[in-house]
């Protein structure tokens, strides 16, 4: 939900020593869908149900298309916009982060995008403009009164930061329900969740890219069951002034937490709730571990 | 944010997401990984029959795996052994005196008794450490060090092992090389081949201590036939040069009647001192939908003149997901080596090489066993029960008195093991 061209709609399924893989791109991000079953056609109608759900998100949630919520609060000048349930229960899930992130998160600070730049060679912006757009962050600005959401003019909502983790557990429960007994892997860029039982394998052997370099080997992790979320990643960063720029952004500064790792990855049982805590963590910069610990998940914080 | 508050934080996330997807789903996360540490332990009795060889084995193995995939790896081992070896000499109608082979000592064998030295007593130590890391995606190498010591024979060794995916990892292309040293310093010093058994004190047929060393190599490659299916192919070279006689082994030297001959009619094993080994490995792997097979053919022949044949078989038999059932069965078969003898006869002349070790006799074995383990939260155990039996065919032709004794009598022993694995 970052990028305003319209994704290619393809689906390519291919073959390999273990499963079916499917791909297709949603959410500007590489899809994939593995699938554990035996005929093509089946593992290409499972790669089909999850595309369309991830399509139907990124149309529904994209701050770029006319047609979606997203598009309709952003542009409501100031009037109030009367939610549809699923996209309440969004709304709700921000707001919710919000309070618990004491103001770390915020569905309000996607106009930091218009500040900071993460390409190769990009400079932090200057302190003053990032200023600047504080004014027009803040949820406690907007009138949330469900399903009712009053944006004053000039705000904005982002739900990039839990779209994607959302659309890999709406896709799961798609294939949860039409094959139950085939296992499949659902990754959306990334964050990933098992769905069916347990691979013949005895787990998906998945790997978690280096944070460091690519060319560096990646970790492997062993998953089962349940879903893996990263938060932080290897590109989308920027070094100057000798220290590092991470992309995760509080929301309260418009700055990335100072002493927040360079990636962390979480387990937990559903897609959203691994990204939620990954992306908590970097929000708690030197805390991290700590928080991390204290929740009785795997993690892996790189630094 | 005070970290006493992170856990209620945790709570207050996973309910609310709980909001956003309406229900949570009943199986928490189950992530693993390659990482952390592992132990592995066992213990390993192996019981020859007639109270031959006893071995009590305590294996004990640690391991520790970095994110990146390196991997170091360490293990100790203390083997027992008691019991009663065969000599390699027949037996007589008469009473046999044998030194033992400290030369300080004497012991005897009954008349149509199967000569066995019952001083076979020893312990082992043996210690591995092992190195391992991947190049980039595709590539892993490692290097490892052995070490084992026993009260008369000490080996050190150094191996190291190179891998290569191709074809989207679907082949696995493996090298391999192993270099050991030993050292072989025997009770009484190292016999010299086809020298007479002395009586006590006398030491003219031997020599102080020997060695020998042995070098390895492997090339093999791993090929996904199918999405069920895996074939391991693989050829192994190993040559061994140096002191390569069993120290305690006898030939007896017999008369027309069969009977032992002479003074000393017992005989050093005399075996050359260098064998090259070529092997042929094939195994075959199949995943059905809950339960995995492994046939295995492997074919080794040396120019000593032995050539084997080994298939083996395990299935196993997944009752769930913590809990399988593997039976085991190996068949394996050999000829005899050119220089086996069973015994020697006076007036012919003396061969250059000669051993009745019956394992370099033309010999076929069985094994059948099966394995069962169960996981817990506490780790993996297992337990596996084998039965072993071997027979063996002396040289052909009797003479005499040995027409009527089994000059190789069948051998059988019992295995049980016992392990335990956890991860942490």
């Amino acid at each position: 939900m970052s990028k305003p061209e319209l994704p290619s709609r393809e689906l390519t399924l291919h073959r390999s020593a273990r499963h079916w893989d499917g791909h297709f791109t949603a959410m500007a991000n590489p899809c994939e869908v593995l699938c554990q079953c035996d005929d093509a056609a089946t593992a290409r109608e499972m790669t089909r149900r999850a595309a369309e759900e991830a399509w139907r998100i990124e149309s529904k949630f994209s701050r770029y298309r006319p047609e979606g919520v997203v598009f309709a609060i952003n542009n409501a000048g100031g009037r109030s916009t009367v939610l549809d349930e699923e996209s309440a229960r969004l709304i709700a899930y921000g707001d919710e982060l919000w309070r618990l992130s004491e103001g770390r998160f915020d569905i309000t600070s996607g106009v930091l995008r218009r500040a900071w730049r993460f390409e190769p060679g990009a400079i932090p912006p200057d302190p003053a403009r990032v200023g600047e757009l504080l004014q027009s962050i803040g949820w406690s600005k907007a009138h949330w009164h469900p399903p009712n959401l009053t944006l004053p003019a000039g705000m904005e909502i982002d739900l990039g930061g839990i779209g994607k983790e959302y659309a890999v557990d709406r896709a799961v429960e798609m294939l949860n329900a039409g094959w139950p007994q085939i296992p499949a892997l659902v990754n959306f860029g990334g964050d990933l969740r098992v769905s069916g039982p347990v691979p013949r394998e005895g787990a998906w052997n998945v790997g978690i890219e280096s944070p460091v370099s690519a060319e560096q080997a990646a970790r492997a992790v062993q998953l089962s069951a349940g879903a893996l979320a990263t938060s932080g990643d290897a590109r989308r960063h920027i070094w100057a002034n000798g220290r590092r720029y991470g992309h995760i952004l509080d929301a309260r500064t418009g700055w990335p937490t100072p002493g927040a790792p360079r990636s962390v990855t979480v387990a937990a049982a559903t897609c959203s709730l691994a990204g939620t805590f990954s992306t908590l963590a970097m929000l708690l910069g030197t805390d991290a571990e700590a928080f991390l610990a204290s929740q009785n998940v795997r993690y892996w914080c790189l630094r | 944010m005070q970290l006493k508050k992170f856990a209620s934080l945790g709570g207050a996330l996973a309910a609310a997401t709980c909001g956003l997807l309406g229900s949570q789903p009943s199986v928490a996360s189950a992530a693993g990984e390659e990482a952390g540490w592992q132990s592995d332990t066992s213990l390993l009795y192996y019981g020859e029959s007639d109270s031959r060889v006893t071995d009590v084995s305590l294996r004990t193995a640690l391991r520790r795996a970095w994110d990146d995939g390196s991997k170091l790896s360490g293990s100790l081992t203390l083997d027992s052994l008691t019991g009663a070896s065969p000599t390699g000499a027949v037996p007589t109608d008469s009473v046999q005196t044998f030194t033992r082979p400290s030369g300080k000592g004497q012991y005897t064998i009954g008349s149509n008794e199967q000569p066995l030295d019952d001083t076979f007593k020893d312990t082992r130590i043996a210690l591995t450490a092992n190195w391992d890391q991947p190049l980039g995606d595709a590539m892993r190498y490692g290097v490892g060090l052995t070490f084992s010591t026993e009260y008369d024979y000490r080996h050190m060794g150094a191996n190291g092992r190179f891998e290569h995916d191709f074809n989207q990892r679907n082949t696995t292309l493996q090298v391999g090389m192993a270099y050991a040293r030993d050292s072989i310093d025997p009770v009484g010093g190292a016999p010299i081949g086809l020298h007479p058994m002395k009586g006590q004190g006398d030491s003219s047929s031997k020599l102080g201590n020997d060695s020998k060393s042995v070098i390895d190599l492997l090339i093999g490659v791993t090929q996904v036939v199918s999405r069920r299916s895996l074939l391991d192919l693989s050829y192994t070279y190993s040559r061994a040069g140096g002191y390569l006689n069993d120290p305690y082994k006898l030939l007896t030297v017999v008369d027309n009647t069969g009977r032992p001959v002479g003074v000393d009619p017992y005989l050093y094993e005399s075996r050359p001192d260098a064998r090259a080994k070529h092997g042929l490995f094939s195994e075959w792997r199949y995943a059905f939908d809950e339960d995995s097979l492994a046939l295995s053919y492997r074919y080794m022949f040396d120019d000593w003149g032995i050539k084997s044949h080994t298939l083996e078989g395990r299935y196993r038999w997944n009752f769930d997901e913590r809990t399988y059932l593997e039976p085991h069965l190996r068949y394996y078969m050999q000829s005899a080596a050119d220089f086996y003898r069973t015994y020697l006869e006076s007036g012919a002349t003396l061969p250059v090489n000669a051993s009745s070790d019956y394992r370099l006799a033309d010999l076929d074995a069985w094994t059948a066993g099966i394995k069962f383990a169960h996981k817990t939260s506490l780790g993996e155990f297992s337990a596996r029960l084998e039965y072993y039996r071997q027979t063996a065919n002396p040289q052909p032709g009797g003479v005499g008195l040995l027409n009527t004794y089994d000059l190789v009598p069948p051998l059988t022993a019992i295995i049980g093991q016992i392990g335990y694995r956890l991860n942490f």
